[in-house]
């Protein structure tokens, strides 16, 4: 068990939890100001990018959705995309057929990604390691092949396309620049991590995390880790499904990649580029992640996977903790 | 004296701006391509890019005066979402006039709702799922659909006599269309089908479904499965379970047997009949000059497949716009100049159908087979101006 109480102690130094110190209380109250200054600041500087940026401030959440399960309850999970997928495509059905309303497809996309959560995570929490990894990606396949299979519902392989959100508020519609589909992730990205992070302090979260450092000490305590574990990634779920349906209502249109392995795959080597059990990580990991995907295959569509690798494999190599972790160094000293 | 100076200086003046007003006469119109440029289907846009290289090699890069420039984006699997935010920084940010390419059903699906509000043309390469083009009315499609192929192929396996027929088809939109257009038919012209097996997508291991086959006790099979790998495993398995040398005959679209894959599929590949939109061994000099300018181009034309005469079609298809728009940006108006529109293309002879804006064209039935140590699709007979059947089948 060293290597627990090894990571057990390093994971304590960052005061997320408990009585906050006068520093972290300043960085907590920036943090949401920052979060807005700065995607607004994109919005006036990249007008020209914004279908990018739409598409980043949703896998951003979606790769939150992940730090929750991954980061703060050490769930090790390849099926992340289960979730996002199953609230893209519960948001475009009721597209099609119910309702026009971007918040109550982003309603029915969370309920939907919770509820998948909640039914699977019941099933598949009692393993661990890497039987608990091998069931996660046996889900998103599983949900995969039924939404290839329910063709007249989902469409199948050519995807589910015909989503015409209503305008947002009855005020602002969907337009071909994506100014509103920007502005309405950025406004949905600020408000899942003001909410991922009351979740994290709370005393749930904070269980959860003491079913990531040591289950058998939580149970002794009279805490039921599987409990724990399940109701997270439930939540998890909600968040996933969201970022599915916004997914869904920016994009118009669903297809089967969205809940394909790679799209799980990728949101892992997202957080960990940031740095798990950081919200913040899990933001960073993914904007720096896709901008350089972006601009190495806009400048070189035919070779940039290797440059991408290259990089990865640098941040990994020279950044174990994580692109987030290079803050630390810079407020805390250049301690380890 | 001083009157000469004058007119000589109004002279030049006058030269100038005629000169610097010249490029705006003669702006330059951005084409962008979404194709699959990196990752397992690399090749389908390397065949779109060398295709339009040697188009713009043999027809100029100005098309009435206006220098055509392509701007290629990457989009390595099927990714919709993806797709769309790929050409829409196309639309806003790079300012094309044309969008083209699309490997995959759903990427192309996904810039329906820009292309109506842009009203900009998009001119699908490959994507082949009938539906696409009724999406949306600035659509054209210069590939084929597996209806085009299917249903000739149907009719010329009920006049030889053929009749218990299992079809064998991957789970997925293109291979359920197959399937449809197969049974419909084939059954229409007196045919029986015996068994409909689906396989998995992603299957491997293909003995089931070949005892499934012998026990339907089917004289023949028509099979499809998406080039690459499954269809190689598929053939191999079809002739090492003995399928084969028990008489049973293969049939299929043409794409499982496209050009790149013959030298992997080798000798399970003989005898395989397909019905194509193309050949790279097709008899016509427009084919042989396009196959030769590649090779000059390239060093090597063994990759030259249906995807490079859907992308080399298409760019013709894209000429003809800018040249009847006049280069300014009016998608309706540059469909509606293409509709109609007949040529003659390496393949053989086109029509863009003014209904569908999908190419008809002539299929071709092709025998697999060795001809001077390399496997090629020989075609032995051709049935002339073929439909996309399947459009608006479903309504």
């Amino acid at each position: 068990m060293s290597a627990a109480t090894n990571h057990a102690a390093t994971a304590s130094a960052p005061a997320h939890g408990g009585r906050a110190s006068r520093p972290q209380r300043l960085r907590d109250g920036a943090a949401a100001p920052l979060l807005a200054a700065l995607g607004l600041a994109a919005f006036w500087l990249f007008p020209d990018d914004l279908g990018l940026m739409t598409r980043i401030l949703t896998a951003a959440l979606y790769v939150l959705s992940l730090d929750l399960v991954l980061g703060y309850a050490g769930i090790a999970t390849l099926g992340q995309a289960a979730m996002f997928g199953t609230g893209a495509y519960a948001a475009g059905i009721a597209a099609v057929h119910l309702v026009a309303d971007p918040l109550v497809l982003l309603a029915v996309g969370g309920v939907a990604g919770g509820l998948i959560a909640l039914a699977t995570g019941t099933l598949i929490l009692r393993g661990r390691g890497l039987t608990l990894l091998m069931l996660t990606i046996a889900v998103a396949q599983i949900v995969q092949e039924v939404a290839n299979k329910a063709r007249d519902l989902t469409g199948g392989s050519d995807g589910l396309s015909g989503i015409d959100p209503g305008p947002l508020l009855g005020l602002f519609r969907f337009d071909m620049y994506g100014r509103t589909s920007y502005l309405f992730a950025l406004a949905v990205l600020l408000a899942g991590f003001l909410v991922a992070r009351r979740i994290v302090r709370s005393p749930f979260g904070l269980a959860c995390r003491g079913v990531r450092e040591d289950p058998v000490r939580v149970a002794a305590l009279g805490g039921s880790p599987k409990r724990l574990l399940v109701a997270m990634y439930a939540v998890a779920g909600v968040f996933a499904g969201v970022a599915g349906a916004l997914s869904a209502v920016t994009s118009g249109i669903v297809g089967l990649d969205s809940l394909g392995f790679s799209w799980s795959a990728e949101a892992l080597v997202m957080l960990v580029l940031g740095g798990t059990g950081r919200l913040w990580g899990a933001i960073l990991g993914t904007v720096a992640f896709m901008t350089v995907h972006h601009l190495l295959a806009a400048t070189d569509p035919f070779h940039w996977m290797l440059f991408i690798g290259l990089f990865l494999m640098g941040t990994v190599l020279f950044l174990p903790g994580g692109l987030a972790s290079l803050a630390d160094r810079f407020t805390r000293g250049d301690r380890p | 004296m001083p009157g000469t100076l004058r007119t000589a200086l109004l002279g030049a003046v006058f030269a100038t701006s005629l000169a610097g007003a010249g490029p705006v006469w003669a702006a330059t119109v951005k084409v962008g391509v979404i194709a699959p440029f990196s990752g397992p289907f690399a090749t389908v846009g390397q065949t779109f890019k060398q295709a339009i290289e040697v188009y713009q090699a043999q027809h100029g890069k100005t098309a009435a005066g206006h220098t055509v420039e392509f701007v290629y984006k990457d989009l390595d699997q099927a990714n919709p979402a993806q797709s769309k935010a790929l050409a829409q920084e196309l639309v806003v940010k790079e300012k094309v006039g044309y969008l083209a390419g699309f490997f995959f059903t759903p990427d192309a699906l996904a810039v329906a709702p820009l292309i109506d509000e842009a009203n900009i043309p998009c001119v699908i390469f490959n994507a082949a799922t009938s539906v696409i083009t009724e999406k949306s009315p600035r659509y054209v499609r210069t590939s084929f659909t597996l209806w085009q192929n299917t249903v000739p192929l149907a009719e010329h396996m009920a006049k030889q006599g053929v009749r218990k027929v299992a079809t064998a088809v991957s789970d997925y939109g293109p291979g359920i269309d197959g399937e449809t257009a197969f049974k419909a038919t084939f059954e229409k012209h007196g045919g029986k089908v015996v068994d409909s097996i689906r396989m998995p997508l992603k299957s491997t291991d293909f003995a089931p479904f070949m005892q499934r086959i012998k026990d339907s006790g089917a004289e023949a099979i028509y099979a499809f499965l998406p080039a690459g790998p499954t269809t190689l495993a598929f053939a191999k398995a079809f002739s090492d379970t003995g399928l084969k040398a028990a008489g049973v005959k293969f049939f299929g679209p043409g794409d499982i047997t496209q050009e790149p894959d013959l030298p992997a599929l080798g000798d399970a590949a003989l005898g395989i009949t397909t019905t194509f939109n193309y050949s790279q061994a097709h008899d016509s000099d427009l084919n042989r000059a396009f196959v030769a300018k590649h090779k000059e181009l390239f060093g090597s034309s063994d990759t030259v497949t249906f995807t490079s005469v859907g992308a080399y079609d298409g760019t013709h298809v894209i000429y003809k716009m800018i040249e009847a728009t006049g280069g300014s940006s009016d998608g309706a108006k540059a469909v509606a100049a293409v509709k109609g529109m007949a040529w003659e293309s390496p393949r053989g002879p086109l029509v863009i159908d003014p209904d569908s804006r999908h190419v008809t064209q002539t299929i071709y039935l092709r025998v697999t087979e060795r001809k001077d140590g390399r496997l090629q699709n020989s075609e032995v007979a051709a049935f002339a101006a073929q439909p996309d059947y399947g459009y608006k089948v479903g309504k």
